[in-house]
């Protein structure tokens, strides 16, 4: 008889209107590794952060070892010996690994620290647990991997008996990933209780003692690894095989988008390398992949905001390789930027001020220097109206709107630059169905007009949907390029997750 | 939201905090006058009276007004596009400085002394402010450090320059260091005789305009008011400077030159306080005087206006006429009941202080969105904001 | 031979001398700078104690309670500064500007509610700090000029830099107080209280400019002026750039300022005039920085 030591009972979790968890109902067993899979926005990491005390739950009830509680802040869970790894290191980047590991419950010698014990008690904790570490060196000399150990030790020092990861191979490499998993079950071994994030299923079966599935914030499954298999859990995942638009065939035309050998280095890293795309007019291209291999970057690149370290980009037809972000709008490109707050908008700047960006120039809104208010008001109003923005007037700030608004309205402005190419990162990110259809139906209408559009998106359904040719990015590479239905999403997710070739075909037998 | 309500919120919006801020530091005043045991309610009448109370006394606030005014247009245009520069009072010290040699030495008609004077005072205050913000872009000397050393600096050197080389030849004092006087031509001149026609001399608008006497300066001021707002508001330099202070991010996607847009910034409001200077000299001291720019404090007090009026150059132009009438009516206190005229530079800190806190968004604006919705945009945009530190 | 000697030990007494305060207030800024708030109100807060610590001095002649009143000053207008900036999210730049300016208010106008005066007040029956002249060593030609006319309080300047040394990189409250600055979600996502340790933090250290400040106008001189502190405040936050916040790097860079001022004192005698001297401190400030930042830009390039 094993011992519950959580549960969570019938959880919901209500952000504005979206209904991130419904009625979520898990538990973990002691010592037992437990794996929480889904999609990007299943609600898989909402519910371990209600535990974790980051989040309040709107309802339910939580029980750490049958006793009722209720965590306002992570150090309430972490006394109840519940400790996370997030996605985010929480590390002092100047400071040492042992400094790091003690922080809140330094080892004293009266008022000072007691540096040498320090480093003992943390070179016998990472002995004890087989975690190596260097307790002297500098966070900021580690690599990521060291990192993440920190993290684990950092917890296991606060004496934790449940240790949640939060996609902790997202940002690891392969080698370092198996380590990870190794560190994992030993730590099981151990005693300690796990809970894993993930939606790398090869993880999962390498780990798990037992699964759940979440699907738009609910539980569709539990399963014990031994009863299922990666094939069930991603049909679990992702419930149904999206009802596919009707697209008419695609009629590509000439060349508009091209890189040749792309690459980026920074900081002793490829972040991209040797990046050939090409995007033609009359088609939809996406670039699927796990967030952080490299598509912030490249769409930096193709924009113009970095420079690229080597290769070329060609503008219809035009080298702007180097060239200004204003040479290459102004060459034909418009620009959906990831993150709509840091780049995408002036979050304090009105509603017509950040319709107007890159517009400002075009004589529909200018004469000889000054703007035309009104038509940029009625423009805006137009736009407004046209994308469905819930706001109240032109002047509001942008701040004030709802995410999914706020989106809608800066999609709205660069789709409605009517350039010959779109580049299109992350267009529906957190917003809502109907939404999100809208914004489609616009990128299928561009490209019946005969533009190019490059679609990056983490959502794998999206690329699915709305590309004519596939490339999939993995660690700043090409990994694959496909053309529309000459792929199924469980070749793409392997692909993306750094699986070769040949693995496909074999799971295509 | 019906018409009304928007209006009032625009209405609190606007002017909410600058009141607040405004009231709350003269309710400070009124207890430090109440601990000096004078009496409240009349030292505010003698300091209103003599700021505003006819003709001669608003002549006084709104001649000294006129270098405020262009210190706080100048900090309009700067702090408004991101860049944090305090540089105008140095910028104006040189502008003063240069404008009363020109006068004073070129050869020709007045009006030519003039003319040439004020573009040499713009171009002084600009190649000044692009020093500052030339050490920004090529050395990141923040602007903080090098726009305030370099106020000292301008300081000391027109400071040297008037005591040794330039030093007014017709003076036998040795303690006076000033430049020389100009000549009549080469000042400027004076609007008054307003509302003194037959038919309005004897009304209460005649009489209260008896005494008015204000040079040409405040009213290029206004002009210049005028200029900046149409710079601002109605140019696409105004469109994208704003877009740079909101989020430079966000200008750098739109494909706005970071760096253009830094040298203009620097140039337009080092202009705006150069003129200042050449405004006090050929409208107020007709020569340059060693500290006149430094010891009043000018610069200051249009930045405090600039603040107040949330960076709105007509707003602007009210605050600093206010903060001039501040220091008019605070002479008059000191000359009937005794009162520092520094009490003025204590309660232009405190609006300062109040101004630098969104007081009504810790109140009112809080409410209007859900409590949920902003946690996660405000916590959105933190992200952005440190992505970008 | 003799002359040059001399002539060079009372530069290096009038470097040690203009170095004091500047390195209490660059102390100060270092706290400040380690626990993440940018106080740019330094400068006023900097007036404001030497006023205060004057005042004292003047009404009480007790010149141990004209140093606490100092240290007290400073730590209440840096609690001020603090509170603005971390419990209420002032605008730092603009919270600064506002004590700088309403210090330069109050001090001019108690001066002239007391003293009736707008520029200097000094009384010569007053006493300053109490002058430590090391016997031995007084008597000692060279040396005795080098180290002579120092109070207590310069002293205690290069007793506390070491002493801010050992608390910020030995003890577990600077311990936590580096940690905070370098990641304060981080730090509070175990549980700290941030905005406590922060404020706690800087107002302690503002006890140090309050020392600087009683440097200022009760030290090698008992008087007092409008604008007494010169700029110090901004200079401060220049060297503490140019040390990173380090309390021995401020022992450095406060040395650098401090010999540069000396300079601009010792010249006078020379061809340049007086105003072209003043502006040394200023513009070396500025080019410190520069070569500085240039440096250091370069390092990060390769």
């Amino acid at each position: 008889m094993t011992e519950k030591i959580f549960e969570m009972q019938h959880i919901d979790k209500l952000y504005g209107t979206l209904l991130a968890n419904n009625d979520v109902s898990i538990h973990l067993n002691q010592g037992e590794i437990l794996c929480l899979v889904g999609e990007n926005g299943a609600g898989k990491s909402t519910i371990m952060k209600i535990l974790y005390g980051l989040e309040q739950p709107t309802d339910g009830e939580i029980y750490v070892k049958g006793e009722k509680v209720r965590f306002h802040t992570p150090s309430d869970a972490m006394a109840k010996g519940i400790g996370m790894v997030q996605q985010h290191f929480m590390l002092f980047e100047n400071m040492t690994v042992a400094e790091n590991i003690v922080f809140k419950n330094e080892i004293r010698k009266g008022l000072f620290m007691d540096r040498k014990r320090t480093v003992e008690t943390v070179k016998e904790l990472s002995e004890k647990y087989g975690l190596k570490i260097d307790p002297e060196a500098k966070i900021e000399d580690c690599p990521v991997g060291l990192r993440q150990r920190v993290e684990i030790l950092k917890i296991l020092y606060q004496s934790a008996e449940i240790i949640i990861f939060d996609e902790p191979s997202a940002v690891l490499t392969p080698l370092e990933v198996d380590s990870l998993l190794e560190t994992i079950k030993s730590l099981a071994a151990s005693g300690k209780s796990i809970v894993l994030i993930t939606h790398k299923l090869q993880e999962v079966m390498a780990v798990a003692d037992r699964i759940y599935v979440m699907r738009a914030g609910k539980v569709v499954a539990e399963r014990l690894r031994g009863e299922t298999n990666t094939d069930e859990l991603a049909f679990l995942m992702v419930g149904h095989h999206p009802a596919l638009r009707d697209v008419a065939a695609p009629q590509p035309g000439e060349v508009l988008l091209e890189t040749k050998k792309l690459s980026l280095h920074r900081e002793h890293r490829d972040i991209l390398k040797d990046v050939d795309l090409h995007v033609n007019a009359g088609e939809v291209v996406g670039i699927a992949g796990v967030s952080g291999n490299g598509q912030t970057e490249l769409e930096l690149c193709l924009t113009g905001l970095e420079r690229p370290t080597e290769g070329q980009v060609f503008l219809l037809g035009k080298e702007v390789t180097n060239a200004s972000v204003k040479t290459h709008r102004d060459s034909g490109m418009a620009y959906i930027s990831e993150d709509r707050y840091l780049w995408g908008s002036a979050a304090e700047g009105a509603l017509s001020e950040n319709v107007l960006m890159a517009k400002e120039n075009r004589a529909e809104f200018n004469r000889y220097g000054f703007l035309k208010h009104d038509a940029i008001k009625e423009y805006t109003e137009k736009l407004i109206k046209r994308f469905d923005v819930k706001a109240n007037d032109t002047d509001q700030k942008i701040r004030e709107l709802s995410g999914g608004n706020a989106q809608k309205l800066i999609t709205a402005r660069e789709i409605m630059m009517d350039t010959p190419v779109l580049i299109c990162c992350e267009p529906t990110r957190g917003i809502d169905i109907g939404a999100m259809e809208f914004i489609h139906d616009q990128i299928l209408e561009k490209r019946e007009k005969g533009c190019g559009v490059l679609l990056v998106s983490s959502e794998l359904s999206e690329i699915m949907t709305l590309s004519d040719r596939i490339y999939v990015l993995f660690e700043g590479k090409i990994a694959g390029e496909f053309k529309r239905g000459a792929v199924d999403e469980k070749t793409l997710g392997i692909l993306m997750l750094g699986g070769r070739r040949d693995e496909t075909e074999k799971i295509r037998q | 939201m019906t018409k009304l309500k928007k209006f009032g919120s625009k209405f609190l919006d606007a002017l909410g905090q600058p009141l607040v801020a405004v009231l709350l530091s003269l309710s400070v005043g009124a207890i430090i006058i109440g601990l000096s045991g004078k009496n409240i309610l009349s030292s505010y009448a003698i300091m209103f009276k003599g700021a505003f109370g006819d003709g001669y006394y608003l002549s006084a606030t709104l001649q000294r007004s006129t270098a405020i005014i262009m210190g706080g247009l100048a900090v309009c245009i700067a702090w408004r596009s991101g860049y944090e520069s305090m540089g105008g009072e140095g910028q104006m010290i040189f502008g003063a400085l240069v404008s009363a040699l020109i006068a004073y030495y070129m050869p020709g008609p007045g009006i030519a002394k003039i003319l040439v004077g004020l573009a040499g005072a713009a171009i002084i205050g600009a190649l000044y402010s692009v020093l500052s913000g030339w050490l920004w872009e090529k050395f990141s000397v923040t602007f903080i450090i090098s726009t305030l050393m370099l106020n000292y600096i301008a300081n000391y050197i027109a400071s040297y320059l008037t005591t040794y080389k330039v030093k007014d030849p017709q003076s036998r004092d040795i303690n006076s260091i000033q430049t020389g006087k100009l000549i009549e031509e080469a000042r400027f001149g004076k609007v008054n005789g307003l509302f003194q026609s037959d038919g309005l001399k004897e009304t209460a608008l005649g009489q209260y305009f008896k005494d008015f006497n204000v040079h040409w300066g405040f009213f290029f001021a206004l002009l210049s008011a005028v200029l900046v707002y149409i710079l601002l508001k109605k140019t696409k330099f105004g469109y994208q400077s704003k877009m740079n202070g909101l989020n430079s991010r966000f200008a750098l996607y739109g494909g706005i030159n970071a760096r253009g847009m830094l040298y203009l910034v620097m140039i337009l409001s080092g202009i705006a306080a150069g003129l200042g200077g050449a405004f006090e000299v050929y409208g107020s001291k007709y020569r340059y005087i060693d500290q006149m720019i430094f010891s009043t404090g000018y610069a200051w007090s249009g930045m405090v206006g600039a603040l107040l009026a949330n960076f709105d150059p007509f707003g602007t132009v009210l605050a600093c006429i206010l903060l001039a009438g501040l220091s008019t009516g605070g002479s008059a206190m000191q000359r009937s009941a005794g009162i520092p005229v520094e009490t003025v530079n204590m309660l232009e800190g405190i609006i300062m202080l109040l101004m630098s806190v969104k007081l009504l968004h810790l109140i009112v604006i809080r409410r209007k969105v859900s409590k949920e919705d902003r946690l996660k945009n405000e916590a959105e945009i933190e992200n952005g904001k440190e992505a970008e530190a | 031979m003799n002359i040059s000697i001399n002539y060079l030990a009372s530069v290096f007494n009038s470097t040690l001398r203009y170095m004091t305060p500047l390195l209490l207030v660059t102390l100060c800024a270092g706290v400040c700078s380690k626990a993440r708030v940018f106080n740019i109100g330094l400068e006023g807060t900097l007036l404001m104690s030497a006023f205060f610590a004057f005042l004292t001095q003047y009404f009480t002649r007790n010149i141990f309670m004209a140093v606490f009143v100092g240290m007290i000053t400073g730590m209440i207008v840096t609690f001020v500064i603090a509170f603005f900036i971390v419990r209420l999210n002032g605008e730092p730049m603009i919270v600064g500007m506002a004590i700088n300016k309403f210090a330069q208010g109050l001090t001019t106008f108690l001066l002239q509610m007391i003293f009736h005066t707008k520029g200097t007040v000094s009384d010569t029956s007053m006493k300053g700090l109490t002058k430590i002249a090391i016997p031995g060593i007084k008597d000692i030609p060279v040396i005795g000029t080098m180290f002579g006319n120092l109070t207590v309080v310069d002293y205690l300047a290069f007793v506390l830099a070491v002493v801010m040394f050992i608390i910020m990189y030995r003890t577990v409250i600077g311990f936590r107080i580096r940690c905070i600055g370098i990641n304060p979600e981080a730090a509070s996502s175990l549980g700290i209280r941030v905005p406590r340790y922060q404020i706690i933090a800087t107002t302690l250290s503002g006890s140090m400019i309050g020392l600087a400040g009683c440097l200022l106008s009760l030290g090698s001189v008992t008087m007092f002026m409008q604008n007494i502190s010169a700029a110090r405040g901004y200079v401060a936050i220049a060297a503490n750039n140019l040390c990173f916040g380090h309390p021995l790097g401020a022992l450095a860079s406060s040395a650098l300022f401090g010999f540069t001022t000396a300079l601009a004192q010792v010249l006078q005698n020379s061809a340049l005039k007086q105003q072209l001297l003043q502006c040394i401190p200023y513009i070396s400030t500025i080019l410190a920085m520069m070569i500085f930042n240039y440096a250091n830009n370069k390092k990060k390039q390769k």
